[in-house]
């Protein structure tokens, strides 16, 4: 299925737009250590609403735009927490980390439709195709990377024909088929008539995925001069680029290279984990990532460090410096076109009241500056 | 036991249920009546609200999750198709609208009763095969509910692999949901005897029930009925509203109820259609009324009366076996659900509550020369 009509015009100049800055919502149990292994522990499992409320509003008044909501069997449902979530707050967005492979897409649709009359639309979705393997096996799903991708591509086909106005849907592909469907709920929300749809992956099938079905395309960053080429591929094909990543942002740079230690030293046991897990996964972006941390390649530009992903996963890849730094080298990105970033920090609470504080007002003074 | 009641939310505040052809239904909410409507159930006894599936309605899990941040006692009895969605990722559903709200969500498995709607979502299995993977999916799900080992599981239409899931049922009071499951097949009946703790049935005579009831509490499920109800003071009130509704209908050129039961696979909507077809009136017995059923469906079998008669008719239900009902309600016709759920909680359970302490009293006075 090719793109249609219900596409937004393609950002014409991304870098005259204020960039969108997303963080990402804690899980119940995850303390302002937050590595891997403690991420598979029951607490993890378990809403802390209190805790998290208190983020999503702190997020609001940060300038937060959504904050990215996991999926994973380590972590209950996204969008029942967001159900809960968005209706005890009013601005901030959530967007939903799913996997296609788990729902007939015409109940996904449904789940999400409902969910934005409850919450004024405030979501949006971010599809990837799963990086794990032994994952998807928990969930009953037994294809390979590019197969996942192919069905994918169906999943998110039939998603986008049942958000369209009227009409009933009729597809007929690989993995699903379909056969005059139709929803009576609609997509509620005062500016789309379907959610925003990240697509989430670095290997050049999510890349075609994104291009094809998404609204923005994912991943991890590299030094700018490397990410050159495939972000003005994407932005030409009319499809935004975001970037997954992480701050280590204090008032100096020193600071910030301390506390990077710190966090790092003596995780010897998460170092193991995610050496395992990475091990078994057959994400293309996520193993290079790490390959590289590994490697000792830390500092892929003076500012952008993978020493935090041995012991935090692949998207611990991190921008660490003063505030004046990072602003800095997410305006670099911003003038190759990149429009969105989804952030993690550490501790989670804090590192974003700081960048609320300390760094967006730096980005948006350069932005004007630039315009 | 005291009896276990139940009330179907469904479009509490959509004024037009059941009177239009389902396409034509519109799937937006009206959620503060929602919202009143459960309390008022909470406070009428009522003890979960049926939150239904299908493509006309908005999504129930969701639904549920959002109407239990506002109500503090009420259940949802969310219903789920096997088939729309991994196992896995229903029990981590169920799980973390339990953790959201101190358990109060019960699963009510429906395999779908419209080959075309389940098209919709892409189930092309014939209504055996359906049945075949309802029970492999609830052996997935009971699996995870244990809390074992991971879980691993091997079928025709499921094949999992060390499944685990971080968030658990969370209910002060059970380690997993508790399991309905409706249908009147003899597939359905095997498959509640193999995974659910009651069996939905439409409202049927209790002479009826009596020799189909039984065996199944046999094997340790109980048995419930779902049935709407349209109590008033009088009997010439209840037969007003319920023969005024008849015309109203009849008016109407569309008969939702007969052309619905032309095309479902489902045993259980055809068998309580024929049963109201082939009566000679539309009076099952004193009370339960089948006058609808042409023009609403076979969940329109009602029970009409004032509450005593009510009242009585379901300790006659009780004494053939069933344990728990689900009610549903007319708000297009007569008054609106919450009136109702108010009325029942008000005029009817004080008299079954009544009538079953004398029959438990009753009971033990004989039971000593083992007459029971």
């Amino acid at each position: 299925m090719t793109r249609d009509a219900l596409d937004p015009p393609g950002a014409s100049d991304p870098a005259a737009k204020p960039a969108k800055f997303h963080w990402r919502l804690p899980y119940g149990g995850e303390t302002s250590g937050g590595t891997w292994a403690h991420k598979f522990s029951t607490e993890d499992g378990m809403p802390d609403l209190q805790a998290q409320t208190e983020f999503c509003r702190r997020a609001e008044a940060c300038g937060i735009d959504s904050l990215l909501t996991d999926f994973g069997y380590g972590k209950p449902d996204p969008m029942l927490l967001a159900a809960t979530l968005g209706r005890a707050t009013e601005k901030i967005k959530f967007i939903l980390a799913y996997r296609s492979g788990l729902f007939s897409p015409t109940m996904f649709v449904q789940q999400l439709n409902t969910l934005s009359a409850l919450i004024q639309g405030r979501l949006s979705l971010n599809i990837v195709a799963g990086y794990s393997p032994q994952e998807q096996h928990a969930y009953g799903d037994f294809l390979s990377h590019d197969e996942r991708y192919e069905r994918t591509e169906e999943f998110l086909a039939i998603c986008r024909a049942l958000w369209k106005p009227d009409g009933e849907v009729n597809f007929k592909g690989k993995y699903y088929q379909i056969e005059k469907g139709a929803l009576k709920s609609r997509f509620v929300s005062s500016e789309r008539a379907w959610p925003e749809i990240f697509v989430g992956g670095g290997s050049a099938q999510a890349q075609r995925l994104a291009l094809k079905q998404g609204d923005c395309w994912m991943r991890l960053p590299d030094a700018p001069e490397k990410m050159r080429e495939s972000v003005a591929a994407v932005l030409t094909g009319g499809v935004e680029v975001g970037l997954r990543l992480a701050i280590i942002a204090r008032p100096t740079r020193r600071e910030a290279l301390e506390a990077a230690y710190a966090m790092t030293e003596g995780r010897e046991r998460d170092r193991e984990f995610v050496r395992a897990s990475v091990r078994n996964m057959d994400s293309i972006s996520f193993k290079a990532m790490f390959e590289l941390s590994e490697a000792g390649a830390e500092w892929l530009t003076p500012s952008l460090w993978t020493g935090a992903a041995r012991a935090y996963g692949p998207a611990a890849i991190a921008l660490l410096g003063g505030p004046e730094e990072i602003a800095e080298a997410i305006l670099e990105y911003k003038r190759l076109g990149v429009t969105q970033f989804i952030i993690s920090g550490w501790p989670k609470l804090e590192q974003m009241v700081y960048f609320g504080e300390a760094i967006l007002p730096a980005i948006r003074e350069k932005e004007r500056a630039a315009v | 036991m005291p009896l276990r009641f139940h009330w179907s939310l469904s479009q509490a505040g959509d004024k037009s249920r059941g009177t239009r052809p389902r396409s034509e239904m519109s799937g937006l909410l009206d959620f503060e009546a929602q919202v009143d409507f459960c309390r008022a159930a909470a406070a009428s006894g009522i003890e979960s609200v049926l939150m239904a599936f299908g493509f006309y309605r908005p999504d129930p899990m969701i639904l549920s999750t959002a109407l239990a941040a506002r109500t503090e006692r009420i259940k949802f009895m969310v219903a789920v198709r096997p088939g729309v969605l991994s196992p896995t990722a229903f029990v981590q559903q169920v799980n973390t609208v339990s953790a959201l709200t101190a358990g109060r969500i019960c699963v009510n498995v429906v395999t779908g009763n419209s080959p075309q709607e389940l098209h919709y979502y892409g189930i092309f299995l014939e209504h055996d095969q359906r049945y075949e993977r309802a029970d492999e999916f609830l052996a997935v799900c009971r699996a995870f509910w244990e809390r074992g080992e991971a879980v691993s599981f091997s079928g025709k239409y499921y094949t999992i692999k060390d499944g685990k899931l971080n968030t658990p049922f969370v209910a002060g009071d059970r380690p997993a949901p508790e399991i309905f499951l409706g249908g009147n097949s003899e597939a359905a009946e095997q498959l509640a005897i193999r995974h659910a703790h009651c069996l939905w049935r439409f409202a049927d005579t209790p002479a009826n029930l009596r020799e189909r009831v039984p065996p199944i509490i046999a094997k340790g499920v109980e048995v419930g009925l779902l049935v709407s109800i349209l109590a008033r003071p009088t009997r010439e009130e209840a037969l007003k509203d319920a023969y005024g509704m008849v015309e109203t209908l009849s008016a109407r050129p569309q008969r939702v109820g007969k052309e619905f039961a032309q095309k479902t696979d489902s045993v259980a909507y055809r068998a309580t259609y024929e049963l109201a077809e082939k009566s000679e009136t539309d009076w099952l017995t004193p009370c339960l009324w089948a006058g609808a059923i042409p023009h609403l469906g076979s969940a329109a079998i009602a029970l009409v009366g004032t509450p005593e008669e009510i009242a009585s008719a379901i300790m006659d239900y009780k004494a053939a076996g069933i344990s728990q009902f689900l009610f549903l309600s007319w708000p297009a016709f007569s008054r609106p659900d919450i009136e109702e759920v108010t009325y029942f909680g008000c005029e009817i359970l004080p008299l079954i509550r009544q009538k079953e302490r004398e029959a438990d009293a009753a009971a033990y006075q004989v039971s000593p020369m083992g007459v029971i």
